[in-house]
C-alpha cells in the first residue's frame, strides 16, 4: 500500500473565531463570505476551488430554505432539522476517541476522516499506478486540478436547494475517487468517517468519476457513538453532499451506511448520473441518527443506462427516516428501480417520497420502485409514496409500497421446525433486509451491519401475533 | 397400558366463531400410518393447522396428546421439538433466509442443541440424494420463488432431516406430476418405521397407491364418518364422497331431530 501526501495541512490557519458557537440561525452574508475564505485557506485549497465554494455559497444566499409546504418537506418534522450555516465550522479534534464501524480488510484502496480530518490514506500501488485516485478532496484539487474541475459539480447536486448549494459551499470533509477509463478495480474503496467527537456539526462532500469502461465498488461507512453526542438539546447536524458519475458503460457500486450519535439530524443531497449503457447501484444503510432524510437523484440522461438504488432502514425510539428519491429518465431505453426496505420499532416513524420522472425522450424506459415498511410495534409508522410522472408513451412502470407487521404464517412455518419464536423473528427480519444487505460488496460489513440492526431494533423484540 | 404415541380426542376447533372441526377423535400408535380424506371444506386443513398449533385456529373442545403429554398449552416450536412434524399444503416463503441456515437452526432446534457443521453436512447431502434434490437448492431462500413441486420435496426433506415421531402431511400429493409424486412417496416410505407414525391428509387417493395406510378415515364437516382399512379408500375412489356426505347429512338431522 502507497501513502498519499499528507492530506490536510495549514491547519493553524484557522482562526479560532470560527470556533465560537454562533448564536443565531444564519450567519449575516459578509459573515459566511468570510467562513468560505477560513475554510478553503484552511484545506489550502487553490483558487479556483475557493471560487467555486463563493459561487456556491451565492446561489445558496439566493435560495430560501424549504418552507416546509413542498411536497418533498412537508412530512420532515421541521424543529428536527437545523436551518443553519454557521454550523460550518473547521474541523476540530478534542482528544476523544473515534468511533469506527469497522476495519476493512481486502480493500483496494482507504481513506478514514475523524471529526472532519483526513488521518489515513492509502492506495495499493498496483491500481495507483493504473490510475486509481483516492484522496480528501481538497487535497485531490491541488494535485489533479484538471480532473477535479471537470467532475466537481458535475450534477446538479450544488444547486439541489439550499441545503444542496451550503453543502457545495461549506463543506469540510471532502472524498474524491477517480477511476480512469477501462480500469476494473478488483476489491473495493473504502471511505471511513469519524463523526466529531465533541458533537460539532459536519458537512461531507463525497465524489466519484468512473470514466468510461471502468468498475469500481465504492464504501461509505460513518460512525458516530451509539447513543447522543451532546447534553445540550442541540442536535449534531451532518450534511452530505454525493456526486456520482458514470461515463458510457462504467460500473458503479456506490454503498453508503450511517450509525450516527442517536441524537444527530443527518441530511444527504445526492446524485448519481449515469452514462451510455453504464451501470450504477446505490445502496444505502440507515441505522443511526435521531432524522435521517436522504434526498437521492437518479439522471438516466444516456440511452442503455441502468441505475438500481437500494435502501435498507432500522428505526428505533422516534427516529424518523425519509428517502425522497427521483428516477429521472429522459434518454432513450434505460431502466431504474427503487427499493426501499425498513424496519420499524417503538415510535419510529418512516416516509418514502419516490418520484418515477419520465420525460418525452425517455421511450422505452423500465422503472419500478418498491417500497416495504415492517413494523414490530404498534405505535411505528410508515408513508410509502409512490409518484409516477410520465411524459412518454412506450415504457414500463411499476411501484409497489406495503406497511405491516411480520407475517404471522412464515412466524409460524419456522416455528413448526421447532425453532423458537425470538430466533424465528430474528430470521424473517434479517431475512426481510437480505436482499438490500447481501448487495454490500464486503462479507465482513454485511456482518457489523447485522448487528448493528440487531442491537437498533432490540431484536428480538416483541414478537407480532395474531 | 402406555398411552399411544398419538391421540386427538373428541377435539373441536372453531375459526372466526365457526365451529370447523367437530368432535373428532383418532389414535395412531407407533408403526402405522393413517389416512384422512375429505373433500373440499370437510376440514383437512384446519385440522392440520391446528394440531401444529396455529394461533388463528381455536380449540373450544377435546385434547391432542402427544406420547400421553397434551400440546394444547404449547406453542409450535416445542410441539415441533417434542416430535411433531406439519407438511405444509402450501409452505410459506421465507424470503432473505437461505434453506441451509434454515434446515440447521431446524435441525438444532430439533435435537436441543447445536449441531456440528460436519455431521449436518453429511446428513443434508445424504437426504438430498435419496430425495434427487441439487446440492445448490439449498442456498436458495426458503421456498421463495420454489415450484410446486420443488415446495413439496423441500417439505419432504425437512421431515427426513428433523425426524420426527409423528408426521402430518396435509395434501402432499397436490400439484404434483406423476414423477414427482413417486419421489415425494418414496421419501415418505424413507423416513416410516416402526417407531413413528404418520397421519396423511388428502383429497385424492393416489398417494395411497404408494404409501400404504393401516387405516383410511372420512372427513365429513368436520367429523370422521367412517373408518376403515385401505379397501375404504378404494371405495372412495370408485364411488366419491357423495355418499358419505348424503349418509351424514341424514345423521344430522337424525341429531337434529332428538335434540329439537
Amino acid at each position: 500500500m502507497a501513502r498519499l501526501a499528507s492530506p490536510v495541512r495549514k491547519r493553524d490557519r484557522m482562526s479560532e473565531a470560527a470556533l465560537a458557537p454562533a448564536p443565531v440561525q444564519d450567519l449575516p452574508a459578509a459573515r459566511l463570505v468570510d467562513l468560505v475564505d477560513e475554510i478553503s485557506s484552511g484545506l489550502d485549497e487553490p483558487t479556483w476551488l475557493r471560487d467555486w465554494r463563493h459561487a456556491a455559497l451565492r446561489r445558496a444566499l439566493d435560495t430560501p430554505w424549504p418552507s416546509g409546504k413542498e411536497e418533498e418537506w412537508r412530512r420532515t418534522p421541521p424543529e428536527r432539522l437545523p436551518r443553519r450555516a454557521e454550523s460550518a465550522l473547521p474541523p476540530s479534534s478534542n482528544g476523544a476517541a473515534p468511533t469506527h464501524l469497522f476495519a476493512p480488510r481486502d480493500r483496494a484502496a482507504l481513506l478514514h476522516h475523524v471529526g472532519g480530518r483526513a488521518v489515513n490514506a492509502a492506495l495499493r500501488s498496483d491500481l495507483e499506478a493504473g490510475g486509481l485516485l483516492l484522496a480528501p478532496l481538497s487535497q485531490a484539487a491541488r494535485e489533479h486540478p484538471a480532473l477535479v474541475q471537470r467532475w466537481l459539480g458535475s450534477t446538479h447536486a450544488p444547486a439541489f436547494d439550499r441545503y444542496g448549494a451550503l453543502g457545495a459551499a461549506l463543506w469540510t470533509q471532502g472524498m474524491f475517487c477517480y477511476v480512469p477509463a477501462g480500469l476494473q478495480v478488483d476489491h473495493s474503496v473504502f471511505h471511513l468517517t469519524s463523526q466529531p467527537a465533541d458533537g460539532s456539526d459536519l458537512w461531507a462532500y463525497t465524489l466519484v468519476a468512473a470514466e468510461r469502461e471502468s468498475a469500481v465498488s465504492v464504501i461509505e461507512a460513518a460512525a458516530g457513538p451509539a447513543d447522543d453526542l451532546r447534553d445540550d438539546g442541540r442536535a449534531p447536524f451532518v450534511h452530505h453532499t454525493v456526486e456520482l458519475a458514470a461515463e458510457d458503460a462504467a460500473n458503479i457500486q456506490f454503498a453508503t451506511v450511517q450509525r450516527w450519535s442517536q441524537d444527530t439530524a443527518a441530511l444527504t443531497t445526492a446524485v448519481a448520473a449515469i452514462g451510455r449503457d453504464a451501470q450504477l447501484r446505490y445502496n444505502s444503510v440507515s441505522i443511526g441518527a435521531d432524522l435521517d432524510k436522504q434526498r437521492i437523484d437518479l439522471e438516466l440522461a444516456q440511452p442503455g443506462g441502468h441505475a438500481d438504488l437500494h435502501g435498507v432502514f432500522a428505526g428505533r425510539g422516534h427516529q424518523h427516516i425519509e428517502h425522497i428519491t427521483r428516477q429521472h429518465h429522459s434518454g432513450l431505453n434505460a431502466s431504474s428501480e427503487l427499493l426501499v426496505r425498513g424496519v420499524l420499532t417503538d415510535e419510529s416513524h418512516a416516509v418514502q417520497y419516490g418520484v418515477i420522472r419520465i420525460d418525452p425522450g425517455g421511450q422505452k424506459t423500465s422503472a419500478f420502485q418498491t417500497m416495504r415498511n415492517l413494523l414490530l410495534d404498534a405505535g411505528a409508522g410508515a408513508d410509502p409514496i409512490p409518484i409516477l410522472e410520465i411524459e412518454a408513451d412506450d415504457v414500463k412502470c411499476s411501484h409497489a409500497a406495503a406497511v405491516g407487521p411480520v407475517s404471522a404464517d412464515q412466524l409460524f412455518y419456522l416455528q413448526s421446525r421447532g425453532i423458537p419464536p425470538a430466533i424465528a423473528e430474528r430470521m424473517v427480519v434479517r431475512g426481510f433486509l437480505a436482499e438490500v444487505v447481501d448487495e454490500i460488496a464486503d462479507q465482513h460489513l454485511r456482518e457489523v451491519i447485522d448487528e448493528l440492526i440487531e442491537a437498533q431494533l432490540q431484536i428480538p423484540h416483541t414478537v407480532v401475533s395474531e | 397400558m402406555t398411552a399411544p404415541l398419538f391421540a386427538i380426542d373428541a377435539l373441536r376447533v372453531a375459526v372466526d366463531d365457526i365451529q370447523i372441526v367437530k368432535d373428532l377423535s383418532l389414535t395412531l400408535q407407533p408403526g402405522e400410518v393413517h389416512a384422512i380424506m375429505g373433500p373440499n371444506g370437510s376440514g383437512k386443513s384446519t385440522l392440520a393447522n391446528t394440531l401444529m398449533g396455529h394461533p388463528r385456529y381455536t380449540v373450544n373442545g377435546g385434547d391432542i396428546r402427544l406420547k400421553g403429554q397434551s400440546l394444547l398449552e404449547l406453542p409450535p416450536d416445542e410441539r415441533a421439538r417434542a416430535g411433531l412434524f406439519l407438511a405444509f399444503q402450501y409452505p410459506t416463503d421465507v424470503p432473505g433466509v437461505s434453506m441451509i441456515n434454515f434446515l440447521r437452526r431446524a435441525m438444532s432446534a430439533r435435537r436441543g442443541e447445536e449441531i456440528p457443521v460436519r455431521e449436518f453436512r453429511q446428513t443434508l447431502n445424504q437426504v438430498l440424494g435419496e430425495l434427487q434434490i441439487d446440492e445448490q437448492f439449498v442456498r436458495r431462500y426458503v421456498n421463495d420463488g420454489f415450484s410446486g413441486g420443488e415446495k413439496k420435496r423441500a417439505e419432504i426433506l425437512q421431515l427426513g432431516l428433523l425426524q420426527p415421531e409423528v408426521a402430518i402431511m396435509d395434501e402432499t400429493d397436490s400439484g404434483l406430476d406423476i414423477d414427482a409424486l413417486r419421489i415425494v412417496s418414496e421419501g415418505i416410505n424413507a423416513f416410516h418405521s416402526e417407531g413413528n407414525a404418520i397421519l396423511l391428509i388428502t383429497h385424492y387417493q393416489r398417494i395411497l397407491h404408494y404409501v400404504q395406510p393401516d387405516h383410511v378415515h372420512v372427513l365429513i364437516d368436520g367429523a370422521i364418518v367412517e373408518s376403515g382399512d385401505a379397501g375404504l379408500a378404494e371405495r372412495l375412489e370408485k364411488d366419491g364422497y357423495e355418499p358419505f356426505q348424503t349418509l351424514n347429512q341424514e345423521r344430522s338431522r337424525q341429531k337434529g331431530l332428538v335434540t329439537a
